[in-house]
């Protein structure tokens, strides 16, 4: 048949090579060349610079070895302060410091739940139930029936699907953000956030845009910017992912984040938000469900909150809260939830009590706005930080003024702290200043003492200094103008 | 295969193709393949020899060259997602065994199927193509390079 093509037999084909055409030997030999090459080719990886024997030996010659272990210079602020003052017992709205018992305003506990003895009851009737650790990461066998109910019940109180519950507060957003946003994605972030935000920004390795702290035309800029690149290059736009990250409340500044614009920006620029509350959440909004329900913004606008257990809860541990699908996810890829230890049992039952307690006596929050609005004026947040209005231009001196203002006080029983960053690791320089975080359970006459002695301490601290050295007064005079106008309003 | 334990490495792409038989695997599908083809009633040897070759190069280059990243969750953030799984066998290292074997697998099947098709000039130019389309990627030149943007993202 015509339609079946010629087969040759052997005798044919052997034939066919003897009349084989000159371009296809050419090619054939030039075949088995390359393949002669590449056998005798040693392997190499491409990415792997090589260097000469000269480069080689300036290298050798320009190390010098790290010292084992670091130098830790004597002087060092936390090895002083550790020296300086000794705390006994727990941080509740008093704590004692080396003997003497001072109003706290240095600690982060806005509902009093630390020291409560509702919750220490509850917490030791677990610890006869469960024993101490959970022995275990969740996914092995360190859950609890305590740390699922937890789950169910913050899901519940913050109208979310989902929540899931990590150990550690600082690991919770550190471990949120790596695990949705890889390389070659896109993070615009606060320049101000947390030095957990941070840490998480790291472990992405993803682009990141920083934004003037709280500034949303620098952010809508950004973001312009961005589409504009998009448009150039749309199949890489296509596989690139874009995340805004903002705290409720700031903790390095006390401002709370203009949640509206950031919605807003969210649906016209396609971005999605992650909001970090570990300040705001238990303090802000009318039940304490956190800068969304202070906005009375829907928790479906925001893609992730990531809020903390260890602030306004006094117990340990933090969670992630929204759509099943979103927080699902951190299940097999939160690595802080895979692969650390689940949150001691007895603190679950703390949290769930501490919970209990907010949903039950609302007027915790009323009590501590009301304190927070008699102290620092008009803004609504519990954190204040009152930094120098002038300040000398040197952050070790103007960090050495506040930390004699804070021993002054610390004299007249009114616990207070320097805010303390890990400079070299921070992203912006953090300037010095005394951060005050106040308690639901202040009463009037405590919080006008603590007034009375922040301004007293200042005005001797600036006395002292101004006539020791005259170098140094001008700074200083400027505290005390801002001491006054300050405290009234900042 | 065992992602992100203690023992292992994060992309299982990296070392799959060093995997104990998997080389005699390749070349027993390929060799199948070509049987299938030859018991089709109306292909010639020739016909099923070129076709063979064409397969196999074809979706070579496909399952090499043109797909990036890997199937499994790994740990390096994404980092394989600009990939392909060439560029990922053996960390990315040239002119490894498995990287030898596999340049090689095309060019005898070149060979043969040129022996088959009597060297006739249409098959040569339809091998030599499809051939082409698997040895240049292969150049550690072109490593990680994308032609005119081809595949980028």
């Amino acid at each position: 048949m015509a339609v079946i093509p010629a087969t040759w037999d052997m005798y044919d084909l052997i034939q066919g090579v003897l009349q084989a055409p000159w371009y296809h030997v050419v090619f054939e030999v030039a075949l088995v060349l390359l393949i002669m090459k590449i056998y005798y080719s040693q392997s190499f990886s491409p990415e792997k610079t090589v260097l000469t024997e000269k480069e080689k030996e300036t290298l050798i010659e320009e190390w010098v070895p790290e010292p084992l272990a670091p130098d830790v210079p004597d002087d060092h602020p936390i090895l002083k302060v550790m020296e300086k003052y000794c705390i006994e017992g727990q941080n509740g709205k008093y704590v004692k410091v080396n003997g003497k018992s001072c109003i706290n305003l240095a600690t982060f506990n806005f509902l009093s739940m630390v020291g409560n003895k509702e919750i220490e009851d509850v917490a030791l009737k677990a610890l006869k139930v469960y024993g101490v650790g959970s022995c275990g990461p969740r996914g092995f066998y360190g859950t609890m029936d305590v740390h699922i109910q937890l789950e169910e019940d913050l899901a519940k109180f913050m109208n979310c699907e989902e929540a899931i519950l990590y150990s550690y507060g600082f690991a919770t957003i550190a471990s949120a953000i790596p695990a949705y946003s890889k390389r070659g994605d896109i993070i615009y972030v606060d320049e101000n956030v947390s030095f957990a935000v941070q840490k998480g920004l790291t472990a992405s390795r993803s682009h990141i845009r920083w934004f003037r702290h709280n500034d949303m035309e620098h952010l809508e800029s950004l973001l312009i910017e961005q589409s504009k690149l998009d448009k150039k290059n749309p199949k890489k736009a296509k596989v690139t992912r874009r995340f805004i990250i903002a705290e409720g409340l700031y903790l390095n500044s006390g401002h709370i984040c203009p949640l509206p614009k950031l919605v807003e920006l969210k649906w016209k620029y396609k971005v999605r938000i992650f909001l970090e509350e570990t300040m705001s959440f238990g303090v802000l909004g009318a039940t304490g469900r956190g800068v969304t329900e202070h906005f009375e913004i829907s928790p479906d606008h925001i893609d992730l909150i990531s809020c903390s257990l260890e602030t306004a809860f006094g117990s340990t541990g933090g969670f992630c809260c929204g759509k099943k699908f979103i927080i699902d996810h951190q299940r097999l890829s939160g690595l802080g939830y895979c692969f650390s230890a689940s949150q001691p049992p007895m603190l679950a039952s703390a949290a769930i009590q501490a919970l209990k307690m907010l949903q039950a006596k609302p007027h915790l929050l009323v009590d501590l706005r009301e304190n927070r609005v008699k102290v620092l004026g008009d803004s609504i947040s519990p954190i204040k930080h009152l930094a120098l209005a002038e300040p000398a231009g040197d952050p070790g001196l103007d960090l050495r003024t506040l930390e004699m203002v804070v021993d002054m006080a610390m004299n007249e029983s009114v616990a207070l702290t320097v805010s303390r960053y890990l400079e070299p690791e921070e992203h912006l320089p953090k300037d010095p200043s005394i951060r005050l975080s106040v308690n639901c359970e202040l009463a009037q006459d405590e919080i006008n003492k603590a007034v009375d002695v922040i301004q007293r301490s200042f005005q001797s601290v600036l006395e002292k200094l101004s006539t020791r050295s005259p170098d140094v007064s001008s700074p200083l005079d400027s505290v005390q103008e801002m001491k006054k106008s300050e405290v009234a309003s900042r | 295969m065992n992602v992100g334990v203690a023992h292992s490495d994060s992309n299982p792409t990296h070392f799959y193709f060093n995997s104990k038989g998997i080389w005699l695997t390749y070349l027993l599908l390929v060799f199948g393949v070509h049987l299938l083809l030859l018991s089709v009633p109306f292909f010639s040897v020739a016909v099923a020899w070129t076709l063979t070759n064409v397969l196999h190069d074809v979706s070579m280059f496909v399952m090499l060259h043109v797909t990036k990243g890997t199937p499994w969750e790994t740990s390096d953030q994404g980092i394989a997602r600009t990939e392909t799984q060439w560029e990922q066998i053996d960390f990315g290292k040239q002119f490894t065994a498995t990287k030898k074997f596999l340049t090689t697998v095309p060019v005898v099947l070149f060979f043969l199927a040129s022996f088959y098709s009597r060297y006739d000039k249409y098959h040569f130019v339809i091998n030599a193509s499809v051939l082409a389309l698997n040895l240049i990627p292969k150049l550690p030149q072109l490593h990680k390079v994308r032609l005119f943007g081809i595949n980028k993202y």
